[in-house]
C-alpha cells in the first residue's frame, strides 16, 4: 500500500513540476534570438547618441558645452562657431563645428542628455560599436546627426535664439 | 582704489549680521562688508568708479531706517546695526531679479557670459527663475559697434558700468545711455559705431553678456579654458594679463582677477594683441640663404652653419655686432650679453634705445627713492608729463593718473608738443614744440612749488644734458620729486639693466672695453657678423657692411631677415617663461601660455649656439630659472623678494644709486612713437590691431 | 550752426548764467530754445549745444533721448499738450484728449498735414489746481472744457488764415 501511495505521490510531483514546464511552453518566449535576430531594446535604452534636428532641419545643438561639462568621463569634445546669415547650421547664434564623442570612454550615463538645454543630444538604440581599432570609437558629429529625410524641404522661417520663456 | 583712502585717522564702529566691524569714516557699507568677508551683491556698484545706485541689488536692512537701504551709497556710521541677509532682503532681491529678467533673454546656453555671469549667479542664489510676467519680451537685434565690440540690447541690465568705465576709467566717453524706461539702451558715440580706444574695458566690466568681444565670441566657455597669468609685452607698462587658453590656443586676454599692478586695466593690445602668435606668416623652421633665397633647413644644420661662421670670424679676428630686441626677457638679455662679452669677446652690443635712463640715474646719484613706480603715479598729489602722449604710448600710466585725479584730486600738468587727452582733466596743459619744454617749465615753477610732491614723467625729447637740466630744475622746487623715464618696449628697462649696451655691464657698471653702439654697427663698413635677436634694426635703415654675415632670430620675415643669411624662428612672449621689467622698474614673470610648432625661445637658440661653439660651460645653462638665479645674485637692483615674483606680483627693482660715468650717445635715443594700435614690429602682424580704427589725437602720427 | 538773433540772445542769456566748468547745466534750456526755432532737435543742433556746453555730443544725445519735450522729429508750429494725468483725468482731461484727436485727426506726437498743430498727451503739466489743463507752446489754459478747447484750436487755425 505504502508503495502505491509512494508511486502516486511521485507521479503527482512530476506532473506538478511538468505542468509548470507545459504552461511555460505555451507562453511567448522571452529570450532574444540575438545575434541571429534583432535585439529588443526598451524605449529608454541608452545607446550611441543621436544629435537631433529641429523642424526646419537645422541642428538643435547650439554648442553650449554643457554636455561636455556634465560628462563624468570627459569624453565629449566640442568646438563652437558662429552662425552666419549665409550658412546657418543651428537654430541659435552658434553651433558646434566639431562635436566628437569618444566611445572608448563613454559610460552611457545619460548626464549629457540631462544637461542639454535644447534637447539636441539624445540616446539612440545603437550599441554594436565594438571595434578592434579604438580610433574608430571617436564618433564625429556627422556620424551621430540624424539624417535629413530625402524629401525634406526646409521651412523658410527665421529662427530666434531658443528662449525657454519663464 | 577705494573711495576711502583719504580718510582721517578715526574709526567708525558698526555691526553687520551681529559682527562687530570697524572702518574709517566715509567708507561705503558695501566696501566695509566686503573687507570683512560679507558679500553684498551688486550689479551697478563698481569699486573705483562713481556711484550709480541703479540696480537695487545691494539693499540691506539698517536699524532705525524704515526702508531698505542701498549699501553701495550708504557710508558707515557709528553704532549702525545692519542686517544683510534677512527674509525681507531676499524678497527684495528676488523681486529685483524678476524685474531684470522681464526682458533679459534666457539664452544662457549660447551666451558667452554663461558660467561667469553675475546675473546667472544671482538668480541661482536668490531663485527668481519663475516669473509672473507673461508679456512677450522686448527683443532688439544684436549690433556690431566696432571690430571688437558687439552689443546685445536685450541682455543689457542697464547697470551703467560700461558707461562709467569708458568715461572715468578710460577718459574716452564713447558710451552713453539713450532713451528712458523700458526702451533705454547703451549707445555708442557715433550713432551706430564706436570711435574709441577699443580697449574692451566695457566688455570685461559688463556683468552680463550684453557686450561681447569679437575675438572671443562663441569660441568656448569659461570653464573650458586654462587661465595663464602673464605680462602683456606690447608696451613698456607691463600690465598683467590673464590669458584664456583652450587646446593650446589663446582665446581671450583679460585681467578679471584684478591681480598685478594694473588691476583690471588693459588696453586694446593687452586684450586682443595676442593674435600675433598665431599669424600664419610666422617663421616655423630655421632657414639658410642658398643661392640668394632663404630655404628651410634642420635646426642642427642651421646651428652648425652659424657656429662654423662665428668660429672662423672669431679666429680671423673679425668684428661681431649683436643687436637685441627690447621685447626679450631679462634672462635672454642677460644670457645674450654674457654670450657676447664672454663668448664673442666683444662689447658691440646694443638695443633700440627709447629713453635716457642712464643719464637720469647719473643725475640722480646720491638721491634715494627718486624713481617712481606705477603705484606712485596713482598716489601722488601732483604729476608732470613732459613730451609724451601718455594715453597713446603709456596707457596704463595714463589710467593711473586719471584714477589719481578721480580718487585723490591730484593735479596733473602736461607739457607736450600736441594736444593730449590728459588736457581734459589736467590742472594746466601747455603745448610747446619740442625743444621749448624748459620755457614752459619755468612758467610752471611757481605753481609747482605749491605742491606737496611731484612725479615727473618724461619722454624721449628730454635726453642727455636736458635730463640733467630737468633734475636741477626739479631740485629747485623744494618738494620731493620722483621720476619716470618713459621707454617704449616691454623690456627696454630690462635691456639697460642687463647691460645690453656697448658701454655698460649689467647693473650699470661701466664696461672697461666699450664697443660699438647700434648706429655705429650699422654704419661700420667692414662688420663681419651682425647677430640680431628679436629686433628689426634694418627697418628704414641700411647696413653699410656688404660682407656682413647676418643672423636673425625672429618671428616674422621682416626687413632685417630679408637681408639675413640665417634665420632662426623664435618664440613670441606668449610662448616664453622668464621675467620682464616695466617702464617703472617693476619685475614681473612671463608665463608660457601656448607652444608653437617649430619655434624655440631666444634663450634656447642662444644656448644651443653656445653649445655648438663649445661655450656652454663658460656661459652657463640656458634655463630661465638658472639664468634668473644668476641675475638675482649678480645684477645690482635685482635682489628682489622672490615670493612676490613667484606669486605673479611685481617686484620693484632698485637700480644703482651712484655715478654712471659714461658717454650716452643721445642721437641713438629715439622713441618709436607707438600709438594704442601699433606695437613696434609686432603690431602689423596682429590682424585685430590693424583692423581697428584709430582714435584721433595721436601725438606722433607717422 | 547759426540761430536767429532772438534765439541766440536767449541762448546766450542762459549760457552766461552758469560759471565756467559748469556750462553743462545749460544743456536742457538751450536745447528747448533751439527747438522752439525749428520745431525739432537736429543733429547739427546737438553738436552745437555740445560744443557750447563743453560736453560730448553723446551726452547731449542722452538728454534728448530722455526728455519727452525734446523731439527729434519735426513738430507743428503750435505744440498742443493735453494733460491726462490724475488730476486732469478726474476733471475730464481724457475727454479733452479724445476730442482733440478726433477733431484734428492726429494722435500722440503727430502733426497735422499742414504742419500747423502737433499734439502730445503729457504726464502732468504742473497745473493740477486748475485742472484740466491744456498747454499751447508755453501758454497755459486752465479749467478747460471742450468748448474752450475748440475756441483755442479755432483761434490757432484762424490766426494763420
Amino acid at each position: 500500500m505504502a508503495l502505491i501511495t509512494n508511486i502516486l505521490n511521485n507521479a503527482a510531483a512530476v506532473a506538478k513540476g511538468m505542468s509548470v514546464t507545459l504552461v511555460e511552453m505555451l507562453q511567448p518566449t522571452i529570450t532574444d534570438a540575438y545575434p541571429e535576430g534583432p535585439a529588443k531594446l526598451e524605449e529608454r535604452y541608452r545607446g550611441v547618441h543621436v544629435l537631433q534636428r529641429d523642424e526646419n532641419g537645422l541642428e538643435k545643438c547650439v554648442g553650449c558645452f554643457l554636455c561636455a561639462a556634465a560628462c563624468p568621463s570627459n569624453c565629449i569634445y566640442i568646438e563652437a562657431a558662429e552662425n552666419t546669415e549665409e550658412g546657418r547650421i543651428s537654430g541659435g547664434e552658434r553651433y558646434a563645428s566639431v562635436y566628437n564623442i569618444d566611445y572608448s570612454r563613454c559610460i552611457f550615463c545619460g548626464f549629457c542628455v540631462e544637461a542639454c538645454p535644447t534637447d539636441a543630444i539624445t540616446h539612440g538604440h545603437k550599441f554594436e560599436i565594438a571595434s578592434y581599432n579604438t580610433s574608430t570609437l571617436v564618433y564625429r558629429k556627422e556620424q551621430m546627426l540624424t539624417p535629413l529625410p530625402a524629401d525634406f524641404k526646409p521651412l523658410v522661417v527665421k529662427q530666434e535664439a531658443p528662449s525657454a520663456g519663464h | 582704489m577705494s573711495t576711502s583712502t583719504a580718510a582721517p585717522p578715526t574709526v567708525v564702529n558698526f555691526t553687520v549680521d551681529g559682527r562687530q566691524l570697524s572702518a574709517p569714516p566715509g567708507t561705503l557699507l558695501i566696501d566695509a562688508c566686503k573687507r570683512a568677508g560679507i558679500e553684498i551683491p551688486a550689479f551697478c556698484y563698481y569699486e573705483g568708479y562713481s556711484l550709480q545706485a541703479a540696480c537695487r541689488m545691494c539693499l540691506v536692512e539698517v536699524e532705525k531706517m524704515p526702508k531698505l537701504q542701498t549699501a553701495c551709497t550708504l557710508p558707515v556710521m557709528e553704532g549702525m546695526i545692519v542686517r544683510s541677509e534677512t527674509e525681507q532682503i531676499h524678497k527684495a532681491r528676488k523681486g529685483t531679479l524678476e524685474f531684470l529678467l522681464t526682458n533679459h533673454p534666457l539664452d544662457c546656453p549660447v551666451c558667452d557670459k554663461g558660467g561667469e555671469c553675475e546675473l546667472q549667479d544671482m538668480v541661482f542664489r536668490y531663485g527668481a527663475g519663475e516669473s509672473r510676467f507673461t508679456e512677450i519680451k522686448n527683443h532688439e537685434p544684436e549690433r556690431q559697434w566696432s571690430p571688437v565690440v558687439f552689443y546685445d540690447p536685450a541682455r543689457c541690465i542697464l547697470c551703467y558700468r560700461c558707461v562709467r568705465a569708458c568715461n572715468e576709467g578710460m577718459g574716452v566717453g564713447a558710451l552713453g545711455v539713450t532713451n528712458r524706461g523700458v526702451v533705454s539702451e547703451i549707445a555708442p558715440n557715433m550713432v551706430d559705431h564706436l570711435d574709441c580706444d577699443e580697449c574692451g574695458a566695457c566688455i570685461d566690466i559688463c556683468p552680463v553678456g550684453a557686450l561681447t568681444s569679437n575675438t572671443y565670441r562663441y569660441k568656448t566657455r569659461p570653464w573650458e579654458m586654462q587661465h595663464v597669468g602673464t605680462v602683456c609685452t606690447h608696451c613698456s607698462n607691463g600690465c598683467k594679463t590673464t590669458l584664456g587658453v583652450r587646446n593650446d590656443e589663446i582665446v581671450r586676454g583679460n585681467n578679471r582677477d584684478r591681480s598685478g599692478i594694473n588691476g583690471e586695466f588693459l588696453c586694446v593690445k593687452g586684450r586682443y594683441g595676442f593674435d600675433v602668435s598665431t599669424n600664419e606668416e610666422r617663421v616655423t623652421s630655421p632657414m639658410i640663404r642658398i643661392n640668394g633665397k632663404l630655404e628651410a633647413v634642420s635646426w642642427s644644420k642651421a646651428l652648425g652653419f652659424v657656429a662654423e661662421k662665428f668660429r672662423s670670424v672669431s679666429t680671423a679676428g673679425g668684428s661681431f655686432g649683436v643687436v637685441a630686441g627690447p621685447h626679450l626677457t631679462n634672462e635672454e638679455l642677460f644670457y645674450l650679453q654674457k654670450f657676447t662679452r664672454a663668448g664673442l669677446k666683444t662689447s658691440n652690443l646694443d638695443h633700440a634705445r627709447s629713453g635716457d635712463l642712464v643719464t637720469l640715474l647719473d643725475a640722480l646719484s646720491g638721491k634715494t627713492d627718486a624713481l617712481a613706480t606705477s603705484d606712485d603715479c596713482y598716489n601722488t598729489k601732483a604729476a608732470l608729463v613732459i613730451g609724451s602722449d601718455l594715453s597713446q604710448q603709456h596707457p596704463f600710466l595714463a589710467f593711473q593718473l586719471r584714477a589719481d585725479v578721480r580718487h585723490h584730486k591730484a593735479n596733473i600738468y602736461t607739457v607736450t608738443p600736441g594736444p593730449v587727452r590728459e588736457a581734459k582733466y589736467s590742472a594746466q596743459s601747455i603745448e610747446v614744440p619740442v625743444g621749448g619744454e624748459f620755457d614752459a617749465l619755468r612758467n610752471l615753477t611757481e605753481t609747482l612749488k605749491g605742491e606737496q610732491e611731484l612725479v615727473i614723467l618724461f619722454g624721449d625729447s628730454i635726453k642727455g644734458q636736458r635730463v640733467r637740466d630737468l633734475v636741477e630744475w626739479a631740485s629747485g622746487l623744494g618738494i620731493p620729486v620722483k621720476y619716470v623715464c618713459l621707454v617704449d618696449y616691454s623690456n627696454s628697462r630690462g635691456a639697460m639693466d642687463m647691460g645690453v649696451m656697448p658701454n655698460l655691464l649689467p647693473g650699470y657698471e661701466v664696461d672697461p672695453h666699450p664697443g660699438m653702439s647700434l648706429g655705429q654697427m650699422l654704419s661700420h663698413e667692414t662688420l663681419d657678423v651682425l647677430w640680431v635677436v628679436g629686433a628689426n634694426p634694418l627697418r628704414g635703415k641700411t647696413l653699410a657692411s656688404k660682407q656682413a654675415f647676418v643672423v636673425t632670430q625672429t618671428m616674422f620675415l621682416e626687413e632685417t631677415s630679408e637681408r639675413a643669411d640665417v634665420v632662426f624662428p623664435s618664440a613670441s612672449a606668449y610662448e616664453k617663461n622668464g621675467t620682464v621689467t616695466n617702464v617703472t622698474g617693476q619685475v614681473q614673470r612671463l608665463k608660457a601660455a601656448v607652444r608653437t610648432m617649430g619655434a624655440k625661445t631666444d634663450l634656447e637658440i642662444c644656448g644651443l649656439l653656445a653649445k655648438e661653439l663649445g661655450l656652454a660651460v663658460e656661459i652657463g645653462v640656458w634655463s630661465h630659472d638658472v639664468v634668473f638665479k644668476e641675475i638675482h645674485k649678480s645684477v645690482r637692483g635685482y635682489n628682489v623678494p622672490l615670493p612676490i615674483l613667484i606669486t605673479g606680483g611685481a617686484a620693484a627693482t632698485n637700480p644703482v644709486n651712484g655715478r654712471v660715468a659714461v658717454d650716452v650717445r643721445i642721437e641713438d635715443i629715439q622713441s618709436a612713437g607707438d600709438t594704442l594700435f601699433t606695437s613696434g614690429e609686432l603690431g602689423r602682424y596682429s590682424k585685430l590691431l590693424t583692423s581697428v580704427p584709430e582714435f584721433p589725437g595721436a601725438l606722433y602720427k607717422r | 550752426m547759426t540761430f536767429t538773433p532772438e534765439t541766440e540772445q536767449k541762448l546766450q542769456a542762459i549760457w552766461s548764467r552758469y560759471p565756467a566748468g559748469r556750462k553743462r547745466s545749460a544743456v536742457i534750456p538751450m536745447l528747448m530754445y533751439a527747438q522752439d526755432e525749428t520745431g525739432q532737435v537736429t543733429q547739427e543742433m546737438i553738436a552745437e549745444v555740445a560744443k557750447r556746453c563743453e560736453v560730448t555730443p553723446l551726452q547731449v544725445e542722452e538728454v534728448v533721448g530722455y526728455y519727452s519735450m525734446l523731439n527729434k522729429q519735426k513738430m507743428g508750429k503750435h505744440h498742443v499738450q493735453v494733460c491726462t494725468n490724475i488730476a486732469c483725468l478726474l476733471m475730464g482731461g481724457e475727454e479733452l484728449w479724445h476730442h482733440t484727436t478726433k477733431r484734428l485727426g492726429i494722435g500722440h506726437k503727430q502733426v497735422t498735414a499742414d504742419g500747423l498743430i502737433s499734439l502730445e498727451e503729457v504726464e502732468c503739466a504742473g497745473a493740477c489746481s486748475w485742472a484740466p489743463c491744456v498747454v499751447d507752446g508755453y501758454e497755459y489754459h486752465h479749467h478747460m472744457t471742450i468748448e474752450k478747447l475748440d475756441q483755442l484750436l479755432d483761434s490757432i487755425e484762424n490766426k494763420v488764415q
